[in-house]
């Protein structure tokens, strides 16, 4: 069964996210047509950092860069609920 | 404290700080303190590239066509990275090595150091072929006042670090004399000026190569120096590597995920390490007002790299526990980001080392049912 969540981005946008679809949370923000901050999109440089005010996370890969307490890179996640982030 | 090529004390690594403890002894891999350095060496040697696999013939015509403003732009960015990547070819192992004491971190420095070299031999095989005779250029590097000024605050830090290091390593803690100048060494002074050194280098690795990256990159927007503009991509992609390692250092200080000390250190200096960050960033942007002195070059001017400087330092100055400095927050250069995407990193499919393939081969899982239906 597929769940859907609620995406809310830098307080402004809301996204429907599904996350069987296999795109990663910063896909899903393209997808809406948001500005997105990225370089390698695989996990390592972290140019991505989004700030997770409230909601939970997966990683689809374990990233190499550092994710700071309260961060999470959106070019290797999943939301695994509904999510209030700063990007 | 005399360095051993083979420390003969029965240690444990899973127990030691990343620098500072006892020196390694066995270069084991199967278990890890801290094993972010490992996967980071993995990755890496995914990477691995020779400069002599890119094609920079045609980009000898391009160069002839340049104006003299974008020769200027394309040739001194070249010897900045020339700057760079010669400093960053030793550095880590002469000013790091001695002091390190996990293996995974050791190798990773190692292989770091090496990567940082190969960026050094695409230089000159991207000016042997623009110039019968690059020499000139090469030489320049020591004469530059422009380059100079950047390359003694990159290597300051290094330097005090590597020469406190000699001190303690051949006399130990204590005040001693050196050409009438006493210096204090003492454990706590070591490790501030590692500290302040990492920081150095995470600001090198973060914004210096910046400015350069954008104005090559600008110069393929617009079909020009296309083999120089595969070289750097690759070598874009290592220092984002290279940034994550240093990156994950400061973090476990600050965390105390590692040596306690270092934590109170990271505190205490929080200040110093902001400033070392913030004169990087002002230095690249005087960089980028040295480079369109004599002309901007279509597609970006000094405003808009200098709004680019600022927009990458935000990023990378979260990354390591700092608030943004600065209001840019929109990415001036849309099109920089599909050049620093890690995938589109190729040259050509059938000689180059394209990541997706590599890191596969690295991870790929075959169970048994997956050969089920195959008969022989």
């Amino acid at each position: 069964m597929s769940n859907t969540f609620k995406v809310r981005v830098n307080g402004q946008h809301e996204l429907t996210v599904d996350p069987s679809e296999g795109s990663s949370l910063l896909e899903a923000m393209e997808a809406a047509g948001l500005e997105t901050r990225y370089h390698c999109r695989d996990g390592f440089c972290g140019a991505c950092r989004t700030q997770v005010k409230t909601g939970t996370i997966a990683y689809i890969n374990e990233p190499l860069a550092i994710v700071r307490p309260g961060d999470c890179l959106a070019c290797c996640c999943v939301p695994t609920s509904d999510l209030d982030i700063d990007h | 404290m005399s360095y051993s090529t083979f420390n003969k004390n029965q240690i444990n690594p899973l127990q030691e700080p990343m620098f500072f403890g006892n020196s390694v002894n066995v270069a084991r891999y199967d278990q890890q303190k801290h094993s972010v350095f490992e996967k980071l060496i993995e990755k890496q040697i995914s990477f691995f590239w020779r400069p002599e696999e890119v094609d920079v013939s045609r980009d000898r015509v391009d160069f002839q066509n340049l104006t003299e403003s974008e020769k200027h732009i394309f040739i001194s960015n070249l010897k900045y990275q020339t700057l760079l990547d010669s400093v960053q070819g030793r550095s880590p192992n002469i000013a790091l090595l001695p002091i390190v004491s996990i293996p995974e971190l050791e190798t990773w420095i190692e292989t770091w150091s090496f990567f940082e070299t190969i960026h050094s031999r695409s230089y000159t095989h991207i000016l042997r072929n623009l110039f019968t005779d690059p020499s000139q250029v090469f030489e320049d590097i020591v004469i530059n006042e422009e380059i100079q000024k950047r390359a003694n605050d990159i290597s300051k830090y290094y330097d005090d670090l590597i020469f406190y290091t000699q001190l303690w390593q051949t006399h130990g803690e204590g005040e001693i004399e050196v050409d009438g100048e006493v210096h204090n060494v003492t454990m706590r002074e070591l490790k501030k000026k590692l500290f302040l050194c990492i920081n150095s280098v995470n600001a090198l690795e973060a914004i210096r190569f910046y400015v350069s990256f954008a104005c090559t990159f600008a110069f393929a927007e617009r079909d020009l120096m296309e083999g120089n503009s595969k070289i750097i991509r690759l070598i874009a992609r290592d220092e984002n590597l290279h940034l994550v390692s240093t990156q994950n250092i400061l973090n476990l200080w600050q965390y105390g995920k590692d040596d306690p000390e270092m934590k109170e250190i990271a505190e205490e200096l929080r200040d110093e390490a902001l400033a070392i960050f913030m004169k990087a960033v002002e230095q690249e942007k005087e960089w980028a007002h040295y480079l369109f002195q004599h002309g901007s070059m279509i597609g970006l001017n000094e405003e808009i790299l200098c709004q680019y400087v600022e927009y990458i330092a935000n990023m990378r100055m979260e990354a390591i526990g700092f608030d943004a400095p600065f209001k840019q927050r929109n990415n001036p250069l849309p099109w920089m980001n599909k050049y620093l995407v890690s995938d589109n990193v190729q040259v050509a499919p059938q000689e180059a080392e394209i990541t997706s393939y590599l890191v596969g081969q690295i991870d790929s899982s075959v169970s048994a049912s997956d050969l089920g239906d195959f008969e022989l």
